[in-house]
């Protein structure tokens, strides 16, 4: 049985449906029959993953799993997960567990980006071992094991304590503990492991009752990585539904969820009015507790399996007014859940927080002087910025909204975000509803640095997350190519594959990939653009490890000769450094397109001679030297000093003519004086030859 | 003009102290040669006249005219210094209508010279001057046929700059 969200409304299931009119649109797009008409796909030129083979049994909310097979080792029981394309993936997590997975885990064994036939797509494709045993609550449910709550600190919490202090220590939290997603690694029963959790953002396909409150809040993708302290929580809940054998809330609605838990602490409102053995009443309670100070850490729990006595767990104080505020028509008397509905209902919240009755009930009512001055502070400011955007709602309702309940995600227009998830958000946002305009409006309002501002303590991290945010606002303010919101998107969100339409369907995820995909699309794209788009330049500028500022300086010229040359001498640097292989239609595509580049050389001579070379190094695929020929730095400067030599000499010439042909009367001057000059030479020189000759004559 | 009123007399002056010394010379030249100044001053008077209407600074009339004028005039100054050196042959040669001839034949001769030769160094340097812009016009055409007509725009217009190049393939990076 596939693994279900626990929510209806829940945004696992992602994975898009297997349309058989997508193959034909597919290979109508030029992708090969053969690869259209489905079948096995090898990656790593050693796992055999079949599409004709489906797991539904072992499918995540986030992943369809299918039949795999090693070829070097054709005993083992594998199966693939085939992500969904438009979502990112955890490649970071990937590199580790491959290299370092520790038991107590379904048994990574490796990834790919691959061509997937049904899809009619490249996607990823994630290699695990079978958990032959199954899932552990489709086991409970058919009563192949029992489990109670006296076998839950050996056969549960032991094993799987071990893989979560594993990847706490290398920083990689699970952030896919769910009891639904826990299984038995062997037919005997005897080992278990948490499921796969690199298919999708941490957190995204998490039930809301899984996540601590303040990530309960945020929307799935914008979640963040977290802490080990969010796989305790997970685990504590999962451990929970597991001995329950159900989800005590999965018929209520997440925000009445969120709600209750504000109101009455998360373990009361999920295992409230549940009869939770005796045994783990404290493991839960100390696994579940909304304050992340007081939950239990490793130790705590560790202390829990030996059977040492952990300190009493305090409940987290709920604050509460002792007169209530009524909003529309309704009364509140927790801050929290107020500040829920301010950001649920921004006009009419902007209403109540300008009126002076509101800032005076924290005074009176809620007793708290310093939340009623910052309050003020903040309505005085936005009177003062009217027109600015500290004047508008939306930053009005998202301040007051942090100060009434700083622990809450950052929330402005809808958007309920952790800082270690905004990344995530914003590419999802991109991706899928092709939005990107209120991620941008959060940094360029220095929303995350208001929340960061307002924590009491200082939310860890702050001065990091701080420069993170400057950066990506840096990144944004500049509008050439290979910045703007395009580099937002890459530089926040690691894992997002490149989204340059001309890629469409290549899953280009890591920069090795950017050149044999682009070479590959050249049969199909418009030869007449540029191969590179913004975001593809974007994309390069955020993955290439090199400094490429020249080349995007280059790029961003207005002059589209020196634009053009920018574009190749960016290719050539990638396939140079990457060390890539001949880039036959690559070349053709960018060799076609430097016309104007050609055309910046002055001299025709030299014109003609790198146009009869082109075809040449377009047939050798080699991109470094097209560029070389095309801007060649001693040919450049032969072309440069000779044009400014001939138009010297030019001028020099046109002088000349015009001295000639415009002296008139004064050259005819000049000539009758010459021949004056010339007269009187003659005339002298004939003198002196006849005194001559008559006085030898007289003197003979 | 109060510099023109003063630089005036100075001149005047100058031309004086000319005449004065013209004069003293051709006293003292009478003193010596009678019968030569008596030849000369009839002899050479195209020449005197060719000065005194020649209006250019460097006088090229009067050298044109004098110059054949002297070749006129020289022979018969060579019969009296060699022959008969006195005034009774001075006298004898300018009654001469002959002599006369000659002597103001020659003149004209160089009166010929100096009318005849500019227009036709005038042409010859018209043809030379047509000759040179032609190749200077066809020097022209092959610079624009080289380097386009932009080559003719004054100045040049700034060129690509771009300091970073990937080395050719098969380099190493290292």
């Amino acid at each position: 049985m596939a693994e279900e969200p626990l929510e209806a409304d829940n945004a696992a299931g992602t994975v898009p449906p297997l349309d058989p009119d997508d193959a034909e649109q597919f290979e109508t797009d030029g992708i090969s029959p053969q690869a259209s008409s489905g079948g096995p796909v090898v990656i790593r030129d050693r796992y055999l993953v079949d599409s004709a083979s489906p797991m539904p049994e072992l499918d995540s909310p986030s992943a369809r799993a299918f039949r795999a097979e090693d070829r070097r080792e054709l005993g083992r029981q594998l199966f693939g997960l085939i992500c969904t394309p438009d979502l990112p993936v955890r490649v970071d997590t990937m590199q580790f567990l491959k290299t370092d997975a520790p038991l107590g885990l379904v048994h990574f064994v490796d990834w790919d980006v691959a061509f997937w036939p049904p899809l009619g797509q490249n996607t990823m494709i994630v290699v695990y071992e079978q958990p032959l045993g199954g899932r552990v609550m489709d086991r409970l449910a058919r009563k192949d094991v029992r489990i109670t709550e006296y076998d839950v600190p050996r056969q549960i919490a032991e094993p799987l304590l071990g893989p979560l202090q594993h990847l706490a220590t290398h920083d990689a939290p699970h952030r896919a503990i769910r009891a639904e997603n826990i299984f038995f690694l062997d037919e005997e029963m005897s080992e278990i492991g948490f499921g796969e959790h690199v298919t999708s953002p941490p957190g995204f396909t998490q039930p809301i009752a899984y996540e601590t409150l303040e990530r309960a809040m945020c929307r799935p993708d914008a979640r963040g990585l977290g802490t080990s302290a969010e796989d305790i929580f997970a685990f504590g809940v999962a451990i929970g539904m597991m001995i329950l054998g159900h989800n005590p809330v999965a018929k209520i609605k997440d925000e009445d969820q969120i709600i209750a838990r504000l109101q009455h602490g998360s373990y009361n409102a999920i295992f409230g009015d549940t009869r939770v053995p005796l045994p783990l009443l404290e493991p839960l309670r100390g696994m579940m507790n909304d304050d992340a100070a007081e939950r239990w850490d490793f130790t705590a729990i560790s202390n829990w399996l030996t059977g040492q006595r952990n300190p009493t767990i305090k409940k987290m104080a709920v604050s509460r007014a002792d007169t209530p505020f009524t909003f529309r028509g309704k009364d509140y008397r927790n801050p929290r859940i107020l500040s829920l509905q301010f950001v649920n209902h921004i006009s009419e919240a902007a209403r109540t927080i300008k009126d002076d009755s509101f800032a005076a009930w924290l005074k009176r009512g809620f007793g708290d002087a310093a939340k009623e001055s910052a309050v003020k502070g903040v309505v005085q400011n936005a009177q003062f910025h009217k027109d600015g955007f500290q004047g508008t709602d939306d930053y009005l309702v998202s301040k007051v909204a942090t100060i009434l309940d700083p622990a809450a995600p950052i929330r402005y227009k809808g958007f309920n975000f952790m800082p270690d998830g905004y990344g995530t958000m914003v590419a999802l946002e991109a991706v899928r509803n092709n939005n990107t305009a209120i991620a941008a409006e959060i940094l360029t309002h220095d929303i995350p640095a208001v929340w960061l501002a307002l924590q009491e303590p200082s939310y860890p991290g702050t001065s990091d997350l701080n420069l993170t945010f400057a950066k990506l606002k840096s990144f944004l303010a500049i509008k050439d190519p290979g910045y703007g919101i395009e580099r937002l998107l890459y530089e926040s969100c690691q894992s997002l594959p490149c989204q340059s339409p001309i890629l469409d369907k290549k899953y280009v995820m890591a920069i090795e990939h950017l050149l044999p995909a682009l070479d590959a699309a050249s049969n199909l794209a418009d030869t007449q653009q540029s191969p590179l788009d913004r975001h593809m330049t974007a994309f390069v500028a955020a993955r290439f490890s090199e400094d490429i500022h020249p080349h995007l300086k280059a790029l961003a010229s207005a002059k589209e000769e020196t634009s053009l040359v920018g574009m190749l001498s960016l290719l050539a640097f990638l396939q140079w450094k990457l060390r890539q292989p001949a880039m036959l239609g690559l070349s053709s595509w960018v060799g076609g397109l430097l016309g104007p580049s050609i055309n910046s050389y002055h001299n025709r001579i030299t014109r003609r001679d790198i146009e009869k070379d082109i075809p040449g190094l377009v047939r050798k695929g080699s991109l470094p030297e097209l560029f070389e020929l095309v801007d060649n730095a001693e040919r450049r400067q032969e072309d440069r000093d000779g044009y400014a030599e001939a138009q010297i000499d030019w001028l020099a010439a046109e002088e000349e003519i015009i001295d000639i042909e415009g002296a008139g009367d004064e050259r005819l001057t000049k000539a009758e004086r010459a021949g004056q000059q010339a007269a009187a030479m003659i005339s002298i020189v004939m003198t002196m030859t006849a005194v001559t000759v008559l006085l030898l004559i007289e003197a003979w | 003009m109060a510099r023109a009123a003063q630089r005036a007399p100075g001149n005047t002056a100058g031309r004086i102290g000319n005449w004065i010394w013209a004069v003293s010379i051709l006293v003292v030249l009478f003193l010596i040669s009678a019968p030569t100044v008596i030849i000369a001053a009839l002899g050479m008077l195209p020449t005197t006249v060719a000065y005194l209407v020649d209006r250019g600074e460097e006088k090229f009339a009067t050298f044109c005219v004098g110059g054949l004028n002297v070749c006129g005039v020289f022979p018969y100054l060579l019969q009296v210094w060699f022959d008969d050196h006195s005034i009774s042959m001075a006298l004898d040669i300018i009654s001469d209508v002959f002599a006369l001839v000659v002597m103001y034949a020659a003149a004209g001769f160089g009166w010929a010279l100096f009318i005849s030769i500019p227009p036709v160094i005038s042409a010859f340097l018209n043809v030379i001057a047509q000759h040179r812009v032609q190749f200077l016009r066809a020097t022209q055409k092959d610079i624009v046929d080289e380097w386009g007509q932009s080559v003719t725009d004054q100045p040049d217009a700034p060129e690509i700059e771009f300091d970073h190049e990937p080395q050719p393939s098969g380099q190493s990076d290292g």
